[in-house]
């Protein structure tokens, strides 16, 4: 019984030696390995490049909506457009009566009843009601401000204008006043 | 048979076969990697698309709330004294949503004058809630040269950004009413009393005390606010013929309180200058001294020392423009306990 365990010992040995020895069709396994090898390799980059792509259309996509967002959030109220004969300057009281904070004031424009535009502005200074200048220069939740528009051109006393304030993320809000 | 063990030799030799493997590994992942990606891509953009939505409900319902709110403004009335404006307004919320009042803007449209002011409000309405802002709970705002005669206008803002117009009272169907009894009309409700801090100073000048029971046997003043509801709008001046009178009726004992002009720390004084009320104008009015100070000294009044009621008028005297002006306004009834 132990002789037979040698004896196939021996045979496993000799077919094992003659599977190294043999030659033939090894460069077919080799190539199919490598090529293997190269289709996954190849794979996990153009799964890692892919996924990059997507992260940052994700991320600009991302960006649009919640500038979006913020922009359908915003709302400013017009609670006062006063006009001084003497001082020729346009006071704008303003709210931000909306849901998102940190509204700024991009440009102002001043039009006539016809759409002439009497003034551009895009240095605007935000105070408070009290006089004093708003330090972070936006409206919060809440908050209330105004502008000043000095040195504008004489308007004419009873005429009809338009004032149209743009916010920092877009959003604009019109505003009619009578001279 | 023969169609089975064809394609079980097929299936051996594609067994057998190695080419081509790495390329259905190749595609396998391919199509894995796409699906993997494009799913995640779908799943966020759609809950993006799910927080825009629900940014534009939100700020569809908030406009829908903001149109809901409805509040009136009624009754409105400008009282002026010197630069202070006093505007006396019923708000009342017809509205279905609660609104918060956050502002009062008051604008002196007098060509000679134009300037505004505005007044910091919280003021929080429910649905149905009226606000009585009359009589003291007035709101003042101060616009420097104001004048009774100058027209105002005012506009309430709220929390959501509405405004609301104040609607003024018909004030010549005020002054008409006034003018049936007189261009003289009597705050009631601010109708007070002073006690004496010294023989010529009055304590708690000028709040004293709201009241219509004084006490008997004792020196005292009475104060009243007056608003010159003229309906011609002429200023009316006041000399120190005006008294408080109660006669001998009630407690059986006749009391007389002149006018007096009296200083911010509550001293009164020993003359008498004439009083001034512009049209719209309220002043309070101090009756203290038991002589006419026009024709003599000061003098304090003892109330009567029974306990009793007393009815009691106010004699006003002076002139409406340049026209004489007189008014009796039988106006409280005083219970001395």
């Amino acid at each position: 019984m132990k002789l037979k365990g040698i004896e196939c010992l021996g045979m496993d040995l000799r077919k094992t030696w003659k599977l190294v020895r043999e030659r033939r069709a090894i460069s077919v396994v080799v190539s199919n390995v490598i090529l293997t090898g190269a289709v996954i390799a190849a794979s996990f980059v153009v799964l890692y490049w892919t996924q990059y792509r997507s992260s940052v259309y994700n991320e600009q996509f991302s960006e649009a909506m919640n500038a979006d967002i913020a922009r359908l959030k915003e709302r400013l109220a017009f609670e006062f457009v006063f006009y001084n004969y003497s001082g020729s300057g346009l006071s704008v009281y303003l709210m931000n009566c909306g849901t998102v904070d940190d509204v700024t004031i991009q440009t102002v424009y001043v039009k006539d009843a016809t759409g002439v535009l009497i003034r551009v502005s895009s240095s605007i200074t935000l105070m408070h009601f009290n006089g004093t200048q708003i330090a972070d220069k936006d409206l919060d939740r809440g908050e209330e401000g105004y502008f000043v528009l000095s040195s504008l051109n004489p308007l004419l006393t009873g005429a009809s204008y338009s004032v149209r304030v743009v916010t920092g993320r877009g959003s604009s809000f019109d505003s009619t006043f009578v001279a | 048979m023969t169609v089975h063990s064809s394609l079980e030799k097929r299936f051996r030799k594609l067994k057998a076969n190695s080419k081509g493997f790495s390329s259905v590994i190749g595609t396998t992942f391919m199509v894995i990697v796409v699906m993997f990606l494009s799913t995640s891509v779908f799943l966020w953009t759609l809950s993006q698309n799910t927080i825009y939505n629900e940014a534009v409900r939100a700020r569809n319902q908030e406009e829908a709330d903001r149109r809901s709110e409805n509040v009136v403004a009624s009754g409105g009335n400008y009282s002026v004294s010197g630069d202070d404006v006093t505007v006396k307004v019923v708000l009342k919320n017809a509205g279905s949503v609660a609104v918060q009042i956050v502002n009062l803007w008051v604008l002196d449209s007098a060509p000679s004058n134009r300037r505004y002011t505005n007044k910091s409000l919280n003021l929080n309405l429910k649905s149905g809630d009226v606000l009585n802002l009359v009589g003291s709970s007035g709101l003042n705002v101060t616009i420097p040269g104001a004048d009774p005669s100058h027209n105002f206008a005012s506009w309430f803002v709220t929390a959501k950004g509405n405004t609301i117009p104040l609607e003024k009272e018909q004030g010549v169907i005020v002054a008409q009413l006034a003018q049936g009894i007189g261009s003289i009309a009597l705050d009631f409700y601010t109708f007070r009393y002073y006690l004496y801090e010294s023989s010529t100073k009055l304590a708690n000048y000028p709040d004293g005390t709201i009241s219509f029971n004084s006490p008997k046997g004792t020196p005292i003043a009475y104060g009243c606010k007056l608003t010159n509801l003229d309906p011609t709008k002429e200023t009316i001046t006041l000399n120190s013929h005006s008294v408080i009178w109660q006669p001998s009726v009630g407690v059986g004992v006749e009391c007389v309180w002149y006018i007096v002009n009296v200083q911010p720390d509550g001293t009164i004084n020993g003359t008498y200058s004439n009083i001034t009320l512009a049209y719209g104008e309220t002043q309070l009015l101090i009756f203290a001294s038991g002589n006419d100070l026009g024709t003599s000294s000061f003098k304090q009044v003892k109330t009567p020392t029974s306990v009793g009621i007393m009815p009691t008028f106010l004699l006003l005297h002076g002139s409406i423009g340049s026209r004489a002006y007189g008014q009796n306004l039988p106006f409280v009834s005083i219970y001395y306990s």
